[in-house]
């Protein structure tokens, strides 16, 4: 193989970050966006540092709120990366094997998100060291929460270096020995579901939460991931079609709409499932889901939101079904759009808030997270969308000049 | 290569549930308490250490009674009367001084028992024998034993209170068990608790 | 957000009204001891405020990198809650006696609640929030009490806000605070093992090691746990100074808390301060290893159950009726 003795690892963090840096007029205003927004997350989590989380909505009975909702949420979208490694890597499909990496980057970004709305929830952040094995004390295997650390990062890790590997050696002329990284794409395959899975048992494995304490929120999870995180992608391949040179094949979008398709069915199938059994008897285990879709005492600020979500899932899991713009990007887009929300207020505030509503000891109370929690999530969202762009843009131009 | 990893990821795959399903069932050495406290007994063993440290109150006596553990000790009460010996004003002639018993007694107002089984005064206390309560059988009871005249009528509360489901001990759990008499939380005279305002509330209070 | 506020403020004047009415007494012992703390920090000799700095950043330092509670040795134990005692007269002003008193041979503690004879009055909860150095601002309890019409048998329809002359007609009082369960569900939650249940029965938390994920609240079907979601504010002069590390000393932001059983009194031999202020008897406190202990009569001779037992959290708290 041809080294070419100019490069190394050092001209590749440099030529990347110049890459990321770099770009037209509209790059640069997305780019000072995102950062001002960062900065106000900073400030709003300055302010949450000092006073403590009663800066936040959350309270002694909804003791989670808007961050925990939103990691779990983000969980599922760092997981339905798998639905395009699956397709790649072990079919050997070349549409998504063009595109693999893109969802690799999406889930990095997520992953990034995810482990920011944990350290923010933390009271103490300071202390968060405890977890570290070795130096901490780790309640492994008892503790789901330890468990969730532990994949989480682990997935992080994965989804870094498979698609660091490979851009580096492309990058470098050289060709990425499959055989090196072949068994660990095996290996984020299964544990995608694993991360999934684990977060699910997180709140399933929870008796005093009847609203949880559910064998089927581990499949729903997966489900609803498998099409939030696909329209989610559907999205970020849309814009990189229509703004870079990197062009896709409509081919592409179909196959990820099938999937979008199928997974949002299921999810809706047992999502239905769920209201019948809560709804045809209930039990006082079905309290916090009449919470939820109705409102107890008085106490509705939740209702809107879920009603909204249904109806927005239910329209676009038929516009997609019925594939009614016939792959027409200006009716896919909006149907995905509104799916990747209606999953978000379902799956975020639809299912953490109303778990905490009514307490274990019957109380009711709502949750409204204030100002400065909204500070901090959307802080984190952009660092989010920061951390995709940036890994996303450089492998793109790798992919462009020496593919 | 391909099957290889397949079985290597499948081993994994079955490691990670046998550990989840471990880490459900953590249970190692864990015994519910009924075992527990069945198990123990017959070997209580009290601590010398603990029962050292705690200081013998002053002003007990000991009930004239046992429970399933011996001995047990009541506050004092008659130090508590104000005005005990009752024979220094209740001598064998009339009190003479004018409204001795509004200034006396004036704060008492009987209302023990409810319908036609109100109690009077002469229920407990004889015009004979002032220093004494005197049952209806004519048995004298200390003031520091009142317990044994509450608890001819009220039986079934004396049992609990004698085994320690009715009453209190007075600060400590262990040590010497030191109860509250039946007088300490009950007015004599009047024993139901009256109505009044909780000490605080809690929220959310909506 | 602003009118739930103002209405918490509007009933807080009310209920200051209405208990004010018989603590003119209280506010003038309490001016006295004012008076008293005051006049005591004039006359301490003017201490080098520099230096007292400095030392206490390497003190806060040295707490900072401290272990997890469980696995200190007795001397590391001891200097914790030496230097825990300093911070706490930097902090606050007061000196502090804390312990770190581990639990006794054959002591398994356990309660009993004796639904029958409550009648509302909270003296148990104002105890607790004296005693355990709540936090006032927020209004901190560990312990709740139902108001319960007759008929029913769970708090999930109780009224736990009540506020008015009790007892009410028609109702009876069910109390509830951290059960100290055997098979506690909080425990198996926490991610760092900073909570976990000591030999003689008491779930505690080690506050310095807990991260402040709030797990185990969501684990706990008695919503037994407390967060302290600001630094607590408790009134200088109302600060209890007999401490334990694993119970009432003050609690930093962003940690878990909860009833401790009342460890600095419990394993000092004393009843815990719900139990002791008690004006009904309704709480019986004791170790359940003794088979002498009232708590023992109680399960011995008494119909007795425990709150949600088909979850299997096997609590060592006892309900039982007369």
């Amino acid at each position: 193989m041809d080294q070419n003795p100019k490069k190394n690892f050092f001209t590749f963090i440099k030529d990347a970050t110049a890459w990321n840096l770099s770009g037209s007029i509209g790059y640069q205003i997305y780019l000072s966006v995102l950062f001002a927004i960062i900065l106000l997350g900073i400030y709003c989590y300055t302010l949450q540092a000092r006073q403590g989380l009663g800066v936040t909505g959350m309270q002694d009975i909804v003791s989670w709120g808007l961050y925990i909702s939103n990691f779990t949420f983000l969980v599922g979208v760092a997981a339905a990366a798998v639905m395009l490694i699956l397709p790649a890597y072990i079919f050997r499909d070349p549409d998504f094997h063009k595109v693999v990496i893109i969802g690799e980057g999406v889930a990095v970004g997520a992953l990034v998100m995810c482990l920011s709305f944990i350290v923010v929830d933390l009271g103490g952040p300071l202390q968060a060291w405890h977890l570290i094995p070795g130096i901490g004390l780790f309640n492994w295997p008892s503790s789901i929460l330890a468990w969730d650390v532990l994949v989480l990062n682990g997935y992080l890790l994965l989804n870094l270096f498979v698609p660091a590997y490979i851009l580096y050696s492309r990058y470098m002329n050289r060709k990425p020995d499959e055989r090196k990284y072949r068994p660990f794409v095996f290996l984020s395959i299964f544990w995608a579901f694993g991360i999934h899975l684990v977060t699910a048992f997180l709140y399933e494995g929870l008796p005093a939460r009847p609203f949880w304490n559910n064998p089927l929120l581990g499949p729903r999870f997966l489900a609803s991931a498998f099409a939030a995180g696909p329209a989610l992608i559907t999205l970020v391949l849309a814009i990189i079609h229509t703004r870079t040179k990197f062009k896709l094949d409509t081919s592409l979008f179909n196959k990820l709409r099938l999937i979008i398709v199928v997974s949002a069915i299921i999810n809706l199938i047992m999502l239905f499932s769920e209201i019948f059994k809560e709804f045809y008897t209930p039990t006082h285990h079905s309290v916090s889901a009449v919470y939820l879709f109705f409102g107890l005492e008085g106490h509705n600020s939740l209702v809107p939101w879920i009603w909204t979500a249904i109806a927005m899932n239910i329209t676009a899991t038929l516009v997609l079904a019925f594939n009614v713009g016939k792959n027409n990007p200006t009716i896919l887009l909006p149907a995905a759009v509104l799916l990747f929300f209606g999953i978000w207020i379902e799956k975020g505030v639809g299912l953490i808030v109303p778990g905490f509503i009514p307490s274990p000891l019957g109380e009711i109370v709502d949750y409204a997270p204030t100002m400065t929690e909204i500070g901090v999530t959307v802080g984190v969202l952009a660092l989010g969308m920061l951390v995709v762009t940036f890994l996303i843009k450089p492998a793109l131009i790798i992919e462009g000049q020496f593919d | 290569m391909k099957k290889k990893s397949a079985y290597i990821l499948t081993c994994l795959a079955l490691v990670f549930f046998i550990m989840l399903t471990y880490g459900c069932n953590e249970k190692s050495g864990h015994h519910s308490v009924a075992e527990t406290i069945k198990a123990a007994s017959t070997a209580h063993v009290p601590s010398q250490k603990l029962e050292a440290s705690i200081a013998t109150p002053e002003d007990i006596v000991l009930a004239k009674m046992e429970y399933q553990g011996g001995y047990f000790w009541v506050n004092k009460r008659k130090s508590k009367i104000s005005r005990f010996q009752c024979s220094n004003c209740h001598k064998d002639k009339k009190v003479q001084i004018r409204d001795a018993n509004q200034v006396a007694h004036g704060e008492i107002s009987l209302n023990h028992g409810e319908g036609n089984r109100q109690l009077s005064c002469d229920t407990c206390h004889k015009m004979d024998e002032r220093d004494y309560l005197v049952s209806e059988e004519g048995k004298k009871i200390d003031f520091d034993h009142s317990y044994q005249l509450c608890g001819i009528c009220h039986f079934r509360q004396k049992k609990d209170w004698i085994g320690g489901a009715h009453g209190k001990r007075v600060t400590y759990w262990a040590g010497k068990r030191v109860i509250k008499s039946c007088t300490e939380c009950h007015s004599p005279h009047s024993p139901r608790f009256s109505k009044r305002w909780p000490k605080t509330y809690s929220r959310p209070l909506e | 957000m602003s009118k739930q506020e103002n209405g918490h403020k509007e009933i807080d004047q009310f209920v200051e009204r209405i208990l004010s009415k018989k603590s003119n007494r209280r506010k003038f012992l309490k001016n006295t001891v004012q008076a008293a703390a005051v006049g005591g920090a004039i006359t301490m000799p003017g201490s080098a405020e520099a230096g007292l700095m400095g030392e206490n950043s390497l003190l806060k330092w040295k707490e900072f990198f401290k272990k997890n509670y469980r696995l200190m040795s007795q001397e590391e134990k001891d200097s914790t809650v030496s230097r825990l005692e300093q911070i706490a007269k930097e902090r606050y002003g007061v000196d502090v006696q804390m312990s770190n008193k581990g639990p006794e041979e054959h002591v398994l503690y356990g309660y009993a609640f004796n639904i029958s004879r409550c009648e509302g009055f909270m003296d148990c909860v104002s105890a607790c929030v004296k005693e355990n150095n709540l936090d006032r601002k927020s209004h901190t309890q560990y312990i709740r009490i139902f108001e319960l019409e007759h008929g029913q048998m769970s708090v999930e329809s109780g009224n736990g806000k009540f506020f008015h002359e009790v007892p009410e007609e028609g109702h009876f009082y069910m109390g509830v605070q951290c059960f100290h369960c055997e098979n506690a569900p909080c425990i198996k939650a926490c991610p760092t093992k900073a909570t976990w249940i000591e030999k003689d029965g008491i779930v505690v938390v080690d506050y310095d090691w807990c991260i402040g994920c709030r797990y185990c609240l969501a684990a706990c079907p008695y919503w037994g746990r407390r967060f302290n979601w600001e630094d607590p504010y408790i009134p200088k002069d109302e600060i209890t100074t007999k401490q334990h590390y694993l119970g009432n000393r003050i609690r930093p932001k962003g940690k878990m808390e909860k009833c401790t059983f009342c460890i600095q009194r419990s394993r000092e031999g004393k009843l815990t301060a719900c139990a002791d202020a008690c004006p009904t008897g309704s709480r019986v406190f004791g170790n359940l290893l003794d088979p002498e202990s009232e708590i023992r009569f109680v399960l011995k001779n008494k119909k007795v159950f425990r709150m949600k037992e088909e979850l299997h959290t096997d609590p060592k708290y006892w309900y039982f009726i007369d």
